[in-house]
């Protein structure tokens, strides 16, 4: 009887691997063991960042609102605020892409959102 | 990160610039009285391009900066005399010391240099940022050519 061993399954384990960590840097993709422990890391670094993503998108768009805001001569929690004074319901992702891509209705959103805020008295006074 | 496919499968929502594909502007300021740490704060706004809504943190979307009257920026209290700018010339007991006052005289791009390069990212980015930086001692420059907007401090 011949003899049996595991060799294929081995052998596709490591392809697998082997697979997964195509363009890694140096042997990281081409040893097993280096290959196999950096696939685990990169998939701990990938469900982190899946989550740090949002977070790091909300405040890119806050930062280009504010942007947009300083050239109007005005402040991004103004801005924001007159904008919920005013029931202005637009998300910081659209209120970004509105600052890039049409100034126009930009300039409208701040004079909007400007009249709320001075129309309201602050909580403070 | 959003992959290739996701990316072509819907629009991209949210604006990327691209390098190379950057409209850089030039602006000018006029340094003479300005405290150095204000001046250099808004420089580096502009250098990073965060006065602009297309700002893209791996891509340098900033403008130009050409400074003049370095030699006359402000320092208050006695910073001119008092505080002191360090260097190590490499021997045992090398570490030189100058105030800012001397400093400001001797070579003034120096001081607002460092001040900037201290303000922007540090690495290949930032470096890459520092060098839209021109610092001038007077009045005279040779971007005229690219007509430089005043800009506010």
């Amino acid at each position: 009887m011949p003899r049996a061993t595991n060799g294929p399954t081995r052998n596709k384990a490591r392809k697998r691997i082997l697979k997964q960590a195509k363009g890694y840097y140096g042997s990281r993709s081409k040893h097993r063991k280096l290959a196999k422990q950096q696939v685990i890391r990169s998939g701990v670094f990938a469900y982190r960042d899946r989550r740090t993503f949002k977070r790091d998108m909300r405040s890119l768009w806050i930062t280009r609102i504010t942007a947009a805001c300083k050239m109007r001569g005005t402040r991004y929690s103004a801005f924001m605020n007159g904008l919920k004074l005013s029931g202005v319901l637009l998300n910081r992702k659209m209120l970004s892409q509105i600052a890039i891509e049409e100034p126009a209705a930009f300039d409208q959103l701040v004079e909007i959102a400007m009249k709320a805020s001075q129309a309201t008295p602050s909580k403070s006074s | 990160m959003r992959t290739e496919h996701a990316a072509s499968a819907r629009r991209r929502e949210t604006f990327v610039a691209k390098a190379g594909q950057v409209e850089r502007q030039w602006k000018i300021v006029d340094a003479e009285g300005v405290p150095l740490g204000r001046l250099a704060a808004d420089i580096a706004v502009v250098l990073m391009g965060k006065h602009r809504p297309e700002y893209t943190p791996h891509v340098d979307t900033g403008d130009n900066v050409v400074v003049i009257n370095a030699s006359k920026v402000g320092l208050t209290g006695t910073k001119a005399d008092n505080k002191l700018k360090y260097h190590y010339t490499g021997y045992p007991g090398g570490l030189k010391a100058e105030t800012f006052g001397k400093v400001r005289d001797r070579k003034p791009e120096a001081l607002i240099e460092d001040a900037v390069r201290r303000m922007l990212p540090k690495n290949r980015l930032g470096r890459v940022m520092l060098k839209k930086l021109k610092v001038f001692p007077g009045t005279e420059h040779p971007y005229e050519s690219q007509q430089p907007e005043t800009m506010k401090v």
